[in-house]
């Protein structure tokens, strides 16, 4: 029952107890003030996206960027949405994720986001798909689903899976 | 611009009393008659009831107003404005999404429409073990015949879409019966988008329905205000305290107090007991919050020969009930079997997988077929469902542990509805389970089923159902309300949501709770009045009403 009690404290305090232990205060926030992701955020949230979208993403590199920057501009609109308390979670995660010890010891990956390459952000977030430890699970579907439904919501998406968009009321 | 006229619009042209959000600054106190939690489907039904029994009424909305005008069916916009925590409610342990809308007209806004009679043997088995007598099917019958013609809920006669009729063709080829279904539409042009808003105002929700007749006979509606705590003295409740709110739910104004004579708790099945528990209200046999429950919804998805554009045409129009029917209601977990929507975002969000997986199904997206399983819990002790928490800031939070029990069911799922979508001539089908494959026959499919570990987190599970957690129940040893609604220790208060179903139903809960709410509405109504009050009878202007 112990695994229970401490995945139902949510993802950010259950995250907060497995690694970060009384040093959460030295970490910086992963939401600013405005509720906007904070710069490394950003990048987490791009590497993400790199690593889930592979193959969907524009091949010319402006146009990835500037696809990539139209996604994480949506995320921060989507995230602003979100009650306050869902907000402070994430916020956590994001912080956790971004800091070298917790991005190694809750994805594994060595180099940082912004280095990271796509196969090693796949890779770990495979693992932590299939993961025994409902906190790495946890984990996992807070970043993938999070992004997928930002992604797919967007009109720029729908070409990619063949979606008319809505029909029109005259 | 749209040609569909708003009734809202116009409603608020004439003069409505709506307040909160951009309508206006909230009152600094109210008093009314009755005050009501929620503007969903126990609420909705209850305020056109009393308000047509000539009572002062309130509604409190944590959500916007938002009408057909506002409806654009974009995913961008109605997960993040109508549903609750911004479409981002989770079970405690974040293995299950659950759908809830958070809009006025709560989740009758943004329901696919089905609307199904509680079925029998569910009704049977709260009358047998819960002695819920007023709810047995022939004294049920009478209350679902008159919500049935207030929201204009008959049979769907429009062709199935292509998605709909891959159930019906592979349920029939096995010899499984796959009925249309009944659904609250009045004038459908078909579009689809149920779940992002209905932008014709075809759906009969309590957005277009109810919360205008009562709105037109002079009730306040209060939006973006939370229903924070009740006041207890005694045995009664003597004040609510409300929190203005903005639309992400946090503080936009001081909080203000309403007093009323009667209180109605309708927020929903996971908010109406957490207003409950934040208000300290006498739980002396530890039940409120506890069996909560959620129909946890299991998917399979398909590629089929034929193009199957899931995201057109009534999301539901035909289900089977064959997994519920043919075996016993407390034994090995029944499931319902329906269809889903096909819109990008959902799908492909809840269909899992990233990269080369996603590169694959984009590609056949247009073609992809979607059945999903409602699991039937609160039938069986390994299905006592969740309980209902409250975290540091208040907010409530269900815990609901997903067992071996329910993984069995899930399976199960699996296994049925990748067997109908091979019968209807897949090319290939996936489960919603991190670990599956496209199988590219039922052999293959099965063989891999069985052998697939089913757990928490990489089987795909979620729910768009929350019911139970305040039980009617005939003594107070086993529910929080008596049967009529009104609660057991406390006088004035009484809750009319899905909350109130001691068991989940195993089928979508919409017409239940219309159903319930309408029986325990007009008994409050009389109570409180003496009046007999109808839903499928004129209502009289308030101004009529008070002077006779």
């Amino acid at each position: 029952m112990k695994r229970r009690s401490l995945l139902k404290l949510g993802i950010a305090s259950g995250v907060v107890l497995a690694v970060a232990g009384g040093s959460l205060a030295l970490l910086k926030p992963g939401l600013l003030a405005d509720g906007k992701l904070s710069p490394a955020a950003r990048q987490l949230m791009r590497a993400v996206a790199l690593a889930v979208f592979d193959g969907l993403l524009p091949a010319e590199a402006a146009a990835r960027e500037a696809r990539l920057a139209a996604h994480l501009d949506q995320l921060d609109a989507n995230i602003a949405g979100f009650p306050p308390h869902l907000r402070g979670e994430l916020s956590q995660l994001l912080s956790l994720l971004t800091s070298s010890g917790g991005r190694l010891a809750l994805t594994g990956l060595t180099s940082d986001w912004a280095a990271a390459s796509v196969a090693d952000v796949q890779a770990s977030l495979q693992a932590m798909s299939l993961s025994s430890l409902g906190l790495n699970q946890q984990i996992y579907h807070a970043l993938r689903d999070l992004s997928s439904l930002v992604f797919f919501s967007n009109a720029a998406s729908w070409q990619l899976v063949g979606y008319p968009g809505p029909r029109e009321i005259p | 611009m749209s040609s569909i006229v708003d009734p809202i619009k116009e409603g608020l042209a004439r003069g409505w009393k709506v307040l909160g959000g951009k309508h206006g600054p909230l009152p600094t106190s109210l008093d009314c008659d009755v005050v009501i939690v929620g503007s969903g489907a126990g609420a909705g039904i209850t305020a056109e009831l009393l308000a047509k029994a000539g009572l002062k009424i309130a509604i409190v909305e944590e959500g916007p107003l938002k009408s057909s005008s506002d409806f654009r069916q974009l995913e961008a916009d109605a997960y993040a404005q109508l549903y609750q925590e911004g479409g981002g409610r989770k079970t405690a342990d974040q293995a299950m999404p659950v759908l809830q809308g958070r809009c006025v007209g709560g989740s009758t806004t943004v329901n696919w429409a089905g609307a199904f009679r509680t079925p029998e043997e569910t009704l049977n088995y709260w009358v047998d073990i819960y002695g819920l007598k007023e709810c047995g099917a022939e004294a049920m019958k009478p209350w679902f015949e008159q919500v049935e013609a207030r929201l204009n809920i008959s049979e769907w006669l429009t062709d199935p879409n292509a998605n709909n009729s891959v159930l019906r063709r592979g349920a029939l080829k096995l010899g499984i019966k796959a009925p249309t279904i009944h659904r609250n539409v009045k004038g459908c042009w078909n579009l689809g988008s149920c779940g992002l808003g209905c932008p014709t105002n075809a759906k009969q929700s309590m957005l277009v329905t109810t919360i205008p007749t009562a709105l037109d006979l002079g009730a306040t509606l209060m939006v973006q205000t939370r229903a924070d705590k009740l006041e207890l003295k005694g045995n009664q409740i003597s004040g609510l305290l409300c929190q203005p709110v903005h639309a992400d739910g946090s503080h936009a104004g001081p909080a203000f107090r309403i007093t009323a004579k009667h209180y109605v708790v309708a927020g929903g099945a996971i908010n109406s007991p957490a207003l409950m528990m934040r208000s300290g209200l006498p739980n002396p046999n530890d039940l409120l919050g506890r069996r909560t429950f959620l129909h946890p919804t299991v998917a399979s998805s398909a590629v089929m020969p034929e193009p199957v554009q899931g995201w057109a045409g009534a999301p539901l129009a035909v289900f089977s009930d064959h997994f519920l029917r043919t075996q016993p209601i407390d034994g090995a977990i029944g499931y319902k079997l329906e269809t889903a929507p096909v819109h990008p975002g959902f799908a492909m969000t809840n269909l899992g997988g990233m990269g080369r997986t996603l590169v694959d199904k984009a590609k056949t997206f247009p073609h992809t077929s979607i059945l999903i399983g409602l699991l039937r819990d609160g039938f069986h002790p390994e299905a006592g469902g969740g309980v209902v928490e409250l975290k540091s800031d208040g907010s409530p939070v269900l815990d609901y542990p997903i067992n071996g029990y329910l993984l069995d069911g899930a399976r199960r799922a699996h296994l049925s509805m990748v067997e109908i979508q091979f019968a209807a001539g897949a090319k290939s089908v996936r489960p919603a389970h991190e670990q599956a494959q496209d199988y590219q026959s039922w052999h293959q499919a099965r063989e891999a089923i069985l052998a697939l570990p089913y757990e928490p987190y990489i089987t795909t599970i979620g729910s768009a159902h929350v019911m139970g957690g305040c039980a009617m129940a005939a003594t107070p040893a086993q529910g929080v309300v008596q049967p009529d609604g009104q609660h057991w220790q406390v006088a004035n208060l009484s809750v009319h949501d899905g909350s109130v179903f001691p068991t989940s139903i195993g089928a979508n809960p919409q017409l239940t709770v219309y159903a319930q709410a309408a029986r325990m509405a007009t008994g409050l109504a009389k109570r409180l009045t003496e009046r007999d009050v109808r839903l499928d009878s004129p209502a009289v202007p308030a101004s009529a009403a008070s002077a006779a």
